[in-house]
């Protein structure tokens, strides 16, 4: 295969030859990080056909569609011509030119389509990153190879010769009138808001959606798994059933299933997807099928990991109010992720939960501490807790079948998303049942890192990798891995502002990455425990359950688990005994302090 | 593939209609389809299913035909029967709707105006399907499998299959149009249309001869009156999630209805369908943008209500010989046991009593008294000792369960609440969690905090199995077969000893006495069994997976499927047995007034001895319970008690090892006697749970101390 290939420009030139030889094209990372982001594109600088990439996370899987992968169509003068038809949404019908539909040579096919949107939560920095690792066609016009401008220089496309801007003003004044029409109409009840069709987990922070089109490997796709997808663009107007005469499809009785599953391609564009990468985390710095800028390469000045690691403790210790303790957990906690999954427990869980949060700062600590979290981390959310928050929201997807649509929720979130729990925001006050039904699905998400998805006539679980961190006055009313009452030094509780600005100032950009590609590092190493040490610790459990009763099998779990993120924050890749006793020495110091804690009528009876 | 004759089929249709018969048991021929078709000439019947099993029986390859190429030999099928329907009319037909009528006048009018000789236009004939007053389905072959929506791919266009799922949404029943009549404004003439797909695009010149000749330009007007309208019902259907794979989402399916089978199903419903499936031509918008997409549906044959019909189940259920070869091995009941929630350790005892409760006991009913086979277990014990995980299990592995806690969150509760409809302002019932769990499992958790209202209903329902409602005007009484698990923390954080069981959970002994069995889970400190823990623990984090050592678990799937085959054994008790389960209750009731015992000891134990008995013989697929099977049951029973009693004697400071306590038992056996058979020994023994090689090593200990000798043979001991 000779390197310098180009890339398939059209559905027709990509069929022409052998779909492995273009993947093996494609493993070039170089070819690969030269196709465009949809995600960072705007759609007028991409022609409809156009090779394009998006990431996303997959949100909704539809049913499977049958098509025609190659047809007849009858010519006006009684010919015929065959005519392909994988990778491509509308017929490719020049004048007088009719599609026979009994021809014998047609062939059908199969393929999927799948909702994405882009990765949820994802923080600004991480999408700022991105950006900037998307190819800049424009402002690099010298580049002779860029794909765009072989695009731009391709010939003919029999399709739609109109130029796109006018394609795009024209699809938007039919959008406006049809609009218009339906709100003279009365019954703009049929036609669905773009909210509800984009269909993004936090309504907050809106994603941007595509549907993707597969062809192959089917059972590879699972919900809520990261992806980078490469293919063709489609964005023909005739794809948007929402210009439709409402009036006159009135009797049709699923018209809204209709709009749902064709929204406007410039709202939510088409991509017809050949290749496939899966992505392992979100973090747009160590991913390798992305162009990392020069700037990036430059700032990776190679440090120990003893001294990243001892530098992030430092910080997170001065963010917590100089609580050693604490900023272990908070380092833990910030490299954890589900490792395991048995029938019914997912090993490697670590819901923090940080209380007894200093009375005096309470209002604006916690935003201000998540300020620090979110620029280390590539996704997060904050969620504060409050009683309209948990009564109005929806929480976990839920299958609507007037439209077909898996309708999101907020806990349908990527892989390592943190989620940060606010519960300092919560009022005295009634919890209605959609609040009771989300402290639920919370527990459901801490205990089993699982999310129920309401299909109404049964649910199902989906596992899910969502580290959670509860912050809150007293301990949490949700369950949590790891209830740790923070202990306040009385002298930074008065400085607690200046700390998170000295924080905030601290850290740099250069430093910043270095945390950044720590943490993601950290989080996918491999670690491992020999034999003997395990033995070791069946020891020390057995000695461990004489000296007090109440010690069980989830505290032998919970500690197994902290001596092995200790190690890996470490840099270790086994366990060593240093660690195991500093992972029970931080156990006894938090159950110490556990036990200072007032007691609430609440607890004592249970 | 060679080109089936179809005229050669139509032939063997039409012999195998017409002659097919069944012998029923007095040796009397039953034709089937030759009654049938007299139905339907008298028009008494509108649907004739053909069953495939019969047709196979018949001619295979035909079957398989019908299979292959379903929708051809609808037509086939009705066709021939159209033609054979005059021979089978016995009597003159009265006019049951207009378009008898109306038929019976057309061809009236014909026979009398028509010319033999003249030929006439295609159209302007009555089309068969005008005529045709029945519709044809098929019922599969009973070897057929249910297929889940995601395994019918484009390879099935065209074939039967039979899909199971579940109903999400259901239109209107329409009328939809098949024939289409119309009438010239000229000449008068009428002319058919016969309609196939969902949409048709009307005539508008007539094509008979007057108007064609005379150039008259005739319009044809559209009359409802002489079209033929069969009903129409489109059905959506998901899969149920048990058939979707890890990480997906449940396909859908739009299934189309005609005729009789419409109605059949309503949204929530679990169905069996058997249909053709076929790729549709849509037309409007979705054949404009999908020019390139064919949707495809499931044209219904026959619908089943699963949820309805009991009898009726998966062919997937049934076990494969390799499985049942897996399950038959000699710990089969050890291994079943310990499958149950693998994850949670140790618990043996308790997992065995969970097992039963999902088999169940023999319901019986002498002399319309009712005496329920259902199990109850009531699990209690410290927080925190998994007994939230073992409910979890067993709502999951149950086939029908409801999981529930005491404080039930919705108005409904546990039992059931009387609701006003939105819509109609009917009062309508709906069905609490006890009351959806009829013939399953009900998981309550938190059973101490239950309401007051809920602990009332409970009491019925536990003994009785039926709830009865006196609300808003509302009387009735509705099933309730459910066996109930339940879990209860104690009253004061931890379990007392010292105090009895009722005033632990605080529940009142009416209604722990109906719990079959009472279990006291305890998390206490021991060497061995922690070392093992940690050891389990350890291995799944270095791992990432279950230590491979153990017996290996059976999947969910096959345990349900097994415990479903259990179900359908119902076992009795051979009157040789009936002596000593009545002995061995007496001796429980002797011991229960002797000793100052924590838990009671009442009828209701030998009820509950019976019931464990059977469900125990149930699980080794046997028609008859065996002495073993008893055993088994006093030995749990035992355990039960012992659970709860263990640690007041834990408490006193004194616990006899077991070998002691087993010499005290021989020495109560051999009362003023000297000698005792080791049979009765083991007997005794293993009903107050002890195991037969505890028995041996005490027997072995005494003997070396001398206090017995035991003979040659092993059969007895004396005391020396």
């Amino acid at each position: 295969m000779p390197c310098n290939m180009e890339l398939p420009r059209t559905p027709e030139e990509l069929i022409a030859q052998d779909i492995a030889s273009w993947k093996e094209l494609l493993s070039d990372s170089t070819k690969w990080h030269s196709i465009p982001l949809l995600n960072h594109t705007p759609l007028h600088k991409l022609k409809d056909q156009g090779l394009v990439r998006f990431r996303g996370m997959v949100q909704d899987m539809m049913d499977p569609e049958i098509y025609l992968e190659r047809y007849e169509v009858k010519l006006g003068d009684g010919s015929a011509r065959l005519q392909p038809g994988k990778y491509r949404d509308c017929l490719r019908l020049g004048k007088d030119e009719q599609l026979d539909y009994n021809a014998e040579n047609n062939v059908h096919g199969e393929r999927r389509t799948l909702f994405v949107v882009s990765v949820p939560g994802l923080n600004d920095w991480a999408k700022e990153h991105e950006k900037q690792c998307n190819p800049q066609f424009d402002q690099l016009p010298s580049v002779g190879s860029g794909v765009k401008r072989a695009l731009d220089d391709q010939e003919d496309m029999e399709v739609d010769k109109a130029d796109e801007s006018n394609a795009i003003s024209l699809a938007k004044k039919q959008c406006v009138s049809a609009e218009r029409q339906t709100e003279t109409n009365g019954c703009s009840s049929t036609v669905l808001g773009p909210d509800y069709l984009i269909n993004s987990p936090l309504p907050s922070r809106p994603s941007m959606a595509c549907m993707v089109k597969v062809y192959e490997d089917f059972d590879k796709y699972t919900l809520n798994s990261l992806m980078d997808f490469v293919g063709f663009l489609s964005v023909d107007p005739a794809l948007d059933a929402s210009t439709l005469d409402v009036e006159a499809m009135k009797d049709v009785e699923s018209l809204a299933e209709l709009q749902a599953q064709n929204p406007s391609p410039f709202l939510i564009p088409r991509l017809h997807a050949f290749a496939v990468k899966s992505l392992c985390h979100a973090n747009p710095l160590l991913d390798e099928s992305l162009q990392q800028p020069p700037a990036v390469e430059a700032l990776h000045a190679p440090q120990s990991l003893e001294t990243i690691h001892k530098d992030l403790r430092m910080l997170l210790k001065l963010c917590l109010f100089d609580d050693e303790l604490a900023a272990e957990y908070l380092l833990c906690h910030l490299i954890s992720t589900v490792y395991s999954r048995s029938e019914m427990q997912s090993i490697g869980k670590f819901t923090l939960n940080i209380c007894n949060l200093p009375k005096e700062c309470l209002q604006q600590y916690t935003t201000k501490l998540y300020e620090v979290l979110e620029l280390l981390l590539p996704a997060s959310h904050y969620l504060p807790m409050t009683l309209e928050t948990m009564n109005t929201s929806a929480f976990t997807p839920k299958k609507d079948y007037e439209t077909n649509k898996l309708v999101s929720g907020l806990l349908q979130l990527a892989p390592h998303t943190h989620l940060v729990l606010d519960e300092t925001r919560m009022q005295q006050g009634k919890l209605e049942a959609n609040g009771v039904h989300a402290v639920q699905h919370l527990a459901n998400l801490i205990n089993n890192q699982q999310l129920k998805c309401d299909f109404q006539y049964y649910q199902i679980d989906y596992n899910v990798d969502i580290p959670v961190l509860v912050l809150s006055e007293g301990r949490s009313m949700l369950p949590s891995d790891f209830v740790l009452p923070l202990k306040a030094d009385e002298k930074s509780i008065q400085i607690w502002e200046e700390s998170l600005k000295a924080a905030l100032h601290y850290l740099q950009p250069g430093r910043l990455q270095q945390f950044r590609n720590y943490l993601t590092m950290s989080r996918i190493g491999q670690f491992s425990v020999s034999e003997e040490h395990t033995e070791m610790i069946q020891q020390e459990f057995v000695d461990m359950r004489k000296a007090n009763v109440k010690s069980n099998a989830d505290d032998l779990h919970c500690l197994l688990v902290l001596s092995r993120l200790l190690g890996i924050a470490r840099g270790h890749v086994t366990l060593d005994k240093e660690t195991w006793h500093l992972a029970t020495e931080f156990e006894s110091k938090r159950r110490q302090r556990l036990q200072a804690l007032p007691k609430s009528s609440a607890s004592m009876r249970n | 593939m060679a080109r089936r004759d179809y005229a050669q089929d139509r032939e063997s249709i039409k012999t195998f209609l017409s002659e097919f018969c069944k012998t029923d048991d007095d040796g009397k021929k039953d034709f089937v389809y030759g009654s049938q078709l007299v139905k339907l000439a008298h028009r008494e019947q509108v649907l004739i299913t053909i069953d495939l099993d019969d047709l196979a029986e018949f001619n295979e390859s035909l079957a398989e035909a019908v299979i292959e190429n379903c929708r051809r030999y609808v037509s086939i099928f009705s066709d021939v029967i159209a033609e054979l329907l005059p021979s089978y009319k016995q009597q003159e037909v009265h006019a049951k709707d207009a378009l008898d009528v109306y038929i019976e006048h057309r061809l009236m009018m014909d026979a009398r105006t028509r010319n033999p000789m003249e030929q006439r236009d295609e159209r302007n004939t009555f089309p068969a399907e005008l005529m045709k007053r029945f519709e044809v389905g098929f019922k599969p072959l009973s070897t057929e499998k249910a297929l889940s929506i995601r395994e019918v791919k484009a390879q099935q266009i065209g074939k039967l299959v039979t899909v199971r799922g579940i109903v999400t949404r259901c239109t209107e029943v329409k009328p939809m149009m098949v024939v289409a009549t119309y009438t010239c404004d000229r000449c008068g003439a009428e002319t058919y249309q016969p309609v196939n797909s969902l949409s048709f695009i009307p005539v508008q010149e007539c094509p008979s001869d007057d108007c064609r000749v005379n150039k008259a330009g005739g319009r044809l007007y559209l009359q409802t009156r002489g079209s033929k309208f069969v009903k129409f019902q489109e059905l959506k259907m998901q899969e149920h999630s048990d058939q979707v794979p890890v990480g997906h989402i449940p396909r859908s399916m739009t299934v189309l209805c005609r005729g009789e089978v419409t109605r059949m199903a309503q949204p929530g419903d679990h169905v069996l369908i058997s249909g053709v499936f076929l790729p549709m031509v849509r037309t409007g918008f979705a054949q404009m943008i999908q020019g390139l997409l064919s949707e495809t549906f499931l044209q219904a044959h026959r619908i089943i209500c699963i949820n309805k019909n009991d009898d009726i189940t998966d062919k997937d259920c049934e076990l494969t010989p390799a499985e049942l070869e897996e399950l038959a091995q000699d710990d089969f009941y050890e291994r079943l046991a310990t499958s149950l929630a693998p994850e949670i350790y140790g618990h043996l005892d308790v997992k065995k009593a969970l097992l039963l409760l999902l088999v169940g006991g023999v319901d019986k009913r002498p002399d319309g008294m009712k005496i329920r086979g259902n199990i109850n277990i009531c699990l209690m014990g410290d927080p925190g000792v998994a007994k939230s995980q073992l409910l979890g299990y067993i709502s999951r592995l149950a086939i029908r369960s409801q999981y529930t806690t005491g404080r039930g969150s919705s108005g409904v509760g546990l039992t059931a609440a009387v609701m006003k409809d939105p819509l109609t302002g009917e009062m309508t019932l709906e069905g609490g969690a006890l009351v959806l769990a009829d013939q399953g499992v009900c998981c309550i958790d938190e059973f101490d905090k239950m309401a007051d209202t809920d602990r009332t209903a409970i009491h019925e329902v536990m003994e009785q199995q039926t709830i009865s409602i006196a609300k808003a005007g509302i009387m009735t009484t509705l099933n309730a077969r459910v066996s109930i698990l339940a879990a209860a923390n104690p009253a004061f954080g931890r379990y007392n000893p010292r105090r009895t069981v009722e005033q632990n959970i605080q529940l009142p002994a009416a209604l722990l006495s109906r719990f079959d069995l009472l279990w006291l889970i305890q998390d206490k400190p021991d060497r061995d069994n922690d070392l093992r823990l940690a050891k389990h623990i350890t291995y799944v984090h270095s791992h990432s997976r279950q230590p491979p050592s153990r017996v290996k678990s059976l999947d969910m799937h096959l345990m349900r499927r097994y415990i479903n085959l259990c179900k359908r054994k119902n076992p009795t008790i051979p009157d040789e047995l009936t002596d000593y389960i009545v002995g061995a209750y007496v001796e429980l009731r002797r011991e229960a007034r002797n000793q100052k015992d924590m838990t009671f000891t009442s009828a209701r134990n030998l009820l509950g001895i019976l019931r464990l008995s059977t469900a125990l013989a149930r699980l080794r697929l046997s028609d008859r319970v065996e002495k073993d099977d008893v055993a088994e049951a006093l030995r749990l029973l035992e355990m039960s008690k012992d659970s709860l009693n263990q640690i007041h004697e834990h408490q006193k400071g004194h616990v006899p090892n077991t070998s002691d306590r087993i010499f005290a038992i021989v020495r109560e056996l051999a009362g003023s006697g000297k000698a005792v058979k080791i049979a009765d020994i083991m007997d005794r023994c293993t009903t107050k749970g002890f195991k037969p090689d505890q028995v041996d090593k005490c027997i072995d200990d005494y003997e070396e101390l001398n206090v017995w000798q035991v003979n040659m043979g092993r059969t007895k001991i004396t005391f020396i």
